[in-house]
């Protein structure tokens, strides 16, 4: 198993990242039955969507894969550069890769860099909780909860945020870019002006800035 | 001084001194560092030298690893420090010159015209605030910790404004770009707290800037009510002088790191005076001559809770990276004590969280009974009457510490987060050389296994001592005590008549499939998509609502909800109890006019609100600052007219027709 081969770039964690005594180690397996560490080969010093899923689910997985698939064409350039999206079977008794591929397939999810995940129970149990955990007993001993939502990382920059798959296109978009790498003042500065030009077309059509 | 240089140390200002007294000298030195304003506080601004250290800024070394400890905080003694008083922003031009527009060749971040320009420049008082790192000993005991805060301190430099004047504050983001080695994250968006002002300058969650811009947010302290009242002859400015505020808070509200932001320390208060309460204590036209001498007798209370990590090699005492905390903190320091002489004094409490950290406060006098502190003050507003609160059979029922019709802590004033309240204890009803104390419920650790000091009052344990009083003979030159209490304080404008009615729904769980967490109305912060759209000049009645159906049983949490823009009156309260949902009390310190009201699990409140004087985007969000960054915050608009108000409409439509797309598993376009 030549877990290494997956990844070519040099990815560098920040400082103040907790790594592995955060997310964990744990060796899990790809739809491609490949062995990956979670930290050392998935989150250190990238930026990665995470979501939780089991390919027998029929409430809200199939939905939340949706739009994750509209997000990936949306950042078709990024993914599997320097943006990963993860989705992690929180059944891992019943799903093995195979059955992930299959899922995956099934849904033309089976993407680069898009990886569906499984292991032992017991390290999803603990990604699980590590991940989404809300320091609430009711909310954290059910393992269908946070379903819908994406745990959104930046390990290069220590970001540690969320968005939630029934929000708004836009809304994710822009909640995934809040997560994006540093950007340097002259980037800023082009983002800022570009916006400025937006509000004030806003301002001219409805006498404020509406949705920008 | 604790340090040599006496950069970015909040202890810079602060001389130790072996008692709380100020010179007349001293007094008079202040006097010069801060212009005309009031500042005779012991504790704040000795010199000007001292002052332009902290004002200069430089490079503060990062922590050397991001504290995560979960263990109990190191010890410490209780009452070594003096209550620090937050010193007053020092107003000075702004270069380059505020502009309308935003002036982004020279930085500023992208924003809306500024509303109401003509009419509100040139700003009468204008300051810099800038967001930066800065060391803080939050006690003798502890070596310094690495912190954010304006101008580099914690808590943030006190704005005192005055009605009438609007003022500038440009906030400058000179945080580092990369985050140190930290919690926080080094974009900012300034949310004064609760502002009567454009949509531009409110701090909307959305627009958050990163290191190295600026933003202007231009605040005209004028009263509500421009359009309808126009000019008030009383020399306090425009607007319904019935509406007047006085005790804000500013604070960093960063979309999904609001949390981590304040526990680095990015926020301070504001305060503004006009003439029914003008910032001194001689008789003046309209005053109402209560306690009010900024830093002697009117003295702010910003409480937090924090947990730090052991010494490191550094010599410092770092804060744990974490929402709550096992030291209660006062203006900066563990456990404070302060010098207090034998008159009335007021008190500005703030709870600035993060989270749930609720203050059940009590004075517990020197025989270990619940003494007298008198409200005056809910939020910004001055109550009509005055509200004593204590223990007795007389007041117990005027405590806010309720839940349903029950009062948890006896004769406790309930400080939720982001609530604040004015009180006046009058400490010439104590013997000179007693001390008093002011308690929280829950404890704190102060060592291991909370041992006692000698000489607390029977029945009180240090642990839950938030800070001490010490009654002192007031000297020749201290000023003289205030007349009593007036009965009446202010009267209020009539509660508005709906032109509609809304209902916020508060869930953390809903039924069925659907993804669960904190939500409004079933959606989550979109800072693009508002939910609801109010025309300008309306007033609308509206539900907070945190009794809806679970799946999994009644689980609802508490929310302190939190209203942008004006201030909301409340009209019912509800609550369950014996199983039945059913109308409540309102307790007197919830009649005044509040910005902040908590719901708890099962509770509702109908309340009323105007919407004038401006347009854009604000928010409706609980101010547990966890919940906040968890998504329970949604967006409303201020919209010009009523075609504006249907392109509103429009958008929320739009959201709706996306949201349900998806439930249908459908791709959106």
């Amino acid at each position: 198993m030549d877990r290494r081969s997956m990844l070519t770039r040099v990815f560098k964690p920040h400082p103040s990242s907790q790594g592995v005594s955060k997310y964990t180690n744990a060796v899990l397996r790809t739809q491609d039955n490949k062995e990956v560490r979670f930290y050392d080969d998935l989150i250190k010093g990238k930026q990665c969507v995470i979501n939780l899923m089991y390919a027998e689910c029929h409430g809200a997985c199939p939905l939340v894969t949706t739009v994750l698939k509209r997000t990936y064409r949306d950042l078709k350039d990024r993914m599997g550069k320097d943006l990963f999206f993860y989705s992690i079977s929180v059944k891992p008794q019943d799903d093995t890769p195979a059955a992930l591929k299959h899922y995956a397939q099934m849904r033309t999810a089976d993407l680069p860099g898009w990886y569906f995940l499984t292991g032992d129970p017991y390290d999803i149990e603990t990604i699980r909780y590590r991940l989404f955990n809300m320091g609430h007993i009711g909310v954290d001993i059910d393992f269908a909860m946070h379903s819908g939502t994406f745990r959104i990382i930046n390990d290069a920059t220590n970001y540690w945020g969320h968005a939630q798959s029934f929000a708004s296109q836009k809304n994710i978009m822009k909640r995934i870019a809040w997560a994006d790498p540093w950007k340097s003042y002259a980037e800023w500065t082009v983002e800022s002006r570009a916006r400025q030009v937006l509000i004030n077309q806003d301002i001219k059509k409805y006498g404020y800035r509406r949705n920008v | 001084m604790p340090g040599k240089k006496g950069k970015h140390r909040e202890g810079a200002g602060q001389k130790k001194k072996s008692d709380n007294t100020v010179s007349r000298r001293t007094v008079l030195k202040m006097g010069a560092a801060a212009g005309a304003v009031s500042v005779l506080a012991p504790n704040i601004i000795t010199s000007r030298k001292a002052l332009a250290s902290i004002m200069q800024g430089g490079p503060v070394p990062p922590p050397l690893v991001q504290c995560v400890s979960g263990a109990a905080s190191p010890s410490h003694t209780p009452f070594v420090d003096d209550l620090p008083v937050p010193f007053p922003a020092i107003d000075h031009p702004l270069q380059p010159k505020p502009t309308k527009a935003a002036n982004q060749g020279a930085g500023e971040w992208d924003r809306d015209d500024h509303q109401r320009w003509t009419q509100f420049t040139p700003a009468k008082i204008t300051s810099e605030l800038e967001a930066r790192p800065g060391l803080h000993r939050f006690h003798s005991n502890f070596g310094e910790s690495y912190i954010w805060g304006f101008n580099g301190v914690y808590p943030g430099p006190m704005i005192l404004n005055k009605y009438g004047k609007s003022t500038i504050v440009r906030f400058r983001n000179s945080l580092p770009p990369n985050g140190d080695n930290t919690f926080g994250h080094p974009e900012i968006t300034i949310h004064l707290h609760n502002g009567h002002h454009g949509s531009e300058s409110d701090g909307f969650a959305g627009d958050f800037f990163p290191s190295g811009f600026w933003k202007d947010n231009l605040y005209p302290n004028v009263y509500a009510g421009i359009d309808a009242f126009g000019g008030n002859p009383g020399g306090d400015g425009v607007g319904d002088p019935r509406e007047k505020m006085g005790t804000f808070w500013y604070h960093d509200h960063r979309a999904e790191k609001t949390l981590n932001n304040n526990v680095m320390g990015l926020n301070g208060m504001f305060i503004v005076y006009d003439s029914t309460d003008p910032g001194h204590e001689h008789p003046s036209n309209g005053s109402l001559r209560l306690p009010g001498l900024y830093g002697v007798t009117d003295i702010p209370l910003i409480l937090t809770q924090k947990r730090f990590c052991a010494l490191d090699a550094q010599g410092r005492n770092e804060m744990v990276n974490a929402a709550g905390g096992d030291k209660f903190i006062v203006n900066g320091k563990i456990q404070p004590k302060m010098t207090v002489r034998n008159r009335k004094y007021r008190f500005r409490v703030l709870s600035t969280g993060p989270t749930t950290a609720q203050w059940d406060l009590r004075l517990i006098g020197p025989t270990g009974n619940v003494e007298t502190i008198v409200v005056i003050a809910t939020d910004a507003n001055f109550l009509e009457h005055p509200v004593p609160v204590d223990a007795s059979p007389a007041n117990r029922l005027n405590s806010n510490s309720i839940v349903g019709e029950t009062i948890q802590v006896e004769g406790a004033l309930r400080v939720n987060v982001a609530e604040r309240y004015d009180f006046i204890i009058d400490f010439g009803n104590f013997p000179v050389n007693s001390k008093l104390y002011l308690t929280e419920a829950t404890s704190q650790n102060v060592n291991p296994g909370n041992v006692n000091p000698p000489g607390l009052p029977p029945g009180l344990n240090i642990g839950n001592v938030v800070m001490r009083f010490d009654v002192v003979q007031r000297e020749n030159w201290f000023p003289v005590d205030t007349p009593a209490i007036p009965a009446t304080l202010c009267t209020y404008p009539p509660i508005c008549t709906p032109d509609t009615t809304f209902q916020w729904n508060f869930t953390r769980d809903p039924a069925g499939s659907n993804p669960r967490f904190f939500r409004i109305n079933n959606r989550v912060f979109d800072a693009d998509l508002p939910q609801h759209c109010v025309i300008k000049g309306t007033c609308e009645e509206w539900l907070i609502n945190n009794n809806t159906p679970n799946a999994d049983g009644p689980t609802n949490w508490a929310h302190p909800v939190h209203i942008h823009f004006e201030e909301f009156r409340i009209l019912k309260r509800f609550a369950i109890i014996n199983g039945l949902f059913q109308e409540v009390t309102v307790t007197p310190l919830s009649r005044g006019r509040k910005d902040v009201t908590k719901v708890e699990p099962g509770e509702a409140a109908l309340i009323r609100m105007n919407f004038r004087d401006y347009i854009g985007k604000y928010l409706i969000h609980c101010h547990n600052m966890g919940h906040e960054d968890a998504f329970m915050m949604v967006a409303w608009h201020i919209v010009p007219d009523a075609a504006a108000k249907a392109a509103c409409d429009a958008l929320i439509v739009q959201g709706n027709k996306e949201f349900e797309a998806k439930l249908r598993n459908e791709e959106v376009a």
